[in-house]
């Protein structure tokens, strides 16, 4: 589990679930590489903040429909629970660092593609997948941030989403060290 | 409310500005003191994963795969350094209590974790926020997988 740029398997992921969340062209163009530095500054910093409302939003959809329809296993529904609680913190930290900026948030999408969701197994990597998204596009997006308030919350943001990830990546019984 | 508790909420309600205990860094670190701070958590947690992996062999491959991420962690640290023109890093011998107790291990991570993240404000350098960003992912896996593992044996009774 080396450091490093992305695969080209995982990049294409992240653009996928980044697009289907509308990240904003500058930010997609930062991570499919095609840009190589956002420049310094409030406006990256909003660019940036719209693009991780886009997964948090995405993910919070996906863990409403996982929870609404009964689909997390009875032994995995409070870890289900607690990540969307965390996903709401973090959209809520982030349209407040925009509003604080005088911005406005984006909405949620009406509606999300996120698939067949027909069994536990399908929720569950389809969570890996957003966790993994939203862990990816942080990390390649965290040293474009301008301002050390903003840049503190998506440090502790970008725990959580590891955490997550972590979590499902156990209960599919993938390597986790 | 613990350290952890208060960071958490802090970041989550970042316009009420709640205030922060201090980190071990200091909340207005400079790049040296995050990479000092860092090197004097890691090695107390490599000295709890040895003591750990020598009397429980079961834990070895946890332990070993963490410190193959700690070296690799150090000598992308020691680049960083350079680029940024600070003092090359002093070894870090370490003594800790209760080296074998698994809270103890839980405590030190998070703490090296916490370094990471309220490091990252003070460096001024996007590559070395990139750097550090990214073994803030390793050891905030580490992290979680030694809570599964306090989780399984405390299942265990």
């Amino acid at each position: 589990m080396a450091d490093g740029p992305l695969s080209p398997a995982r990049r294409r992921l992240v653009l996928d679930l980044a697009r289907a969340a509308a990240v904003a062209p500058a930010v997609l163009g930062f991570l499919d590489g095609s840009v190589s530095a956002l420049p310094r500054g409030a406006e990256t910093d909003i660019a940036i903040l719209h693009a991780a409302l886009g997964l948090e939003n995405e993910a919070i959809a996906l863990y409403d429909r996982g929870l609404a329809r009964g689909l997390f296993p009875a032994g995995l529904r409070d870890h289900a629970a607690e990540f969307r609680g965390d996903h709401l913190g973090h959209r809520d930290t982030q349209v407040g660092i925009i509003e604080e900026r005088g911005g406005r948030p984006p909405a949620p999408l009406p509606s999300y593609e996120l698939g067949r969701l027909a069994s536990g197994d399908d929720v569950i990597r389809k969570a890996l997948l957003v966790e993994v998204a939203a862990q990816e596009a942080y990390t390649a997006l965290i040293g474009q941030i301008g301002t050390k308030d903003y840049l503190l919350s998506a440090a502790f943001i970008l725990v959580d989403e590891v955490r997550h990830m972590t979590v499902w990546r156990r209960v599919l019984g993938l390597r986790i060290y | 409310m613990d350290r952890r508790q208060a960071l958490k909420a802090a970041f989550l309600a970042p316009v009420a500005a709640a205030p922060l205990p201090r980190a071990e860094a200091g909340d207005d670190a400079d790049a040296a003191e995050v990479f000092r701070a860092i090197d004097r958590l890691e090695a107390d947690v490599a000295t709890r994963l040895r003591a750990i992996a020598r009397a429980l062999p079961s834990a070895k491959a946890l332990a070993g795969s963490c410190l193959a991420d700690h070296d690799r962690h150090r000598a992308a640290r020691e680049r960083l350094r350079r680029r940024l023109h600070l003092a090359k890093a002093a070894p870090e011998g370490r003594e800790v209590a209760n080296a074998l107790a698994l809270d103890a291990l839980r405590s030190a991570q998070e703490a090296l974790v916490y370094a990471h993240a309220e490091g990252l404000p003070a460096l001024g350098d996007p590559v070395a926020v990139g750097t550090l960003a990214r073994h803030m992912v390793d050891l905030s896996r580490h992290l979680t997988v030694i809570d599964l593992w306090i989780e399984s044996e405390a299942s265990r009774g």
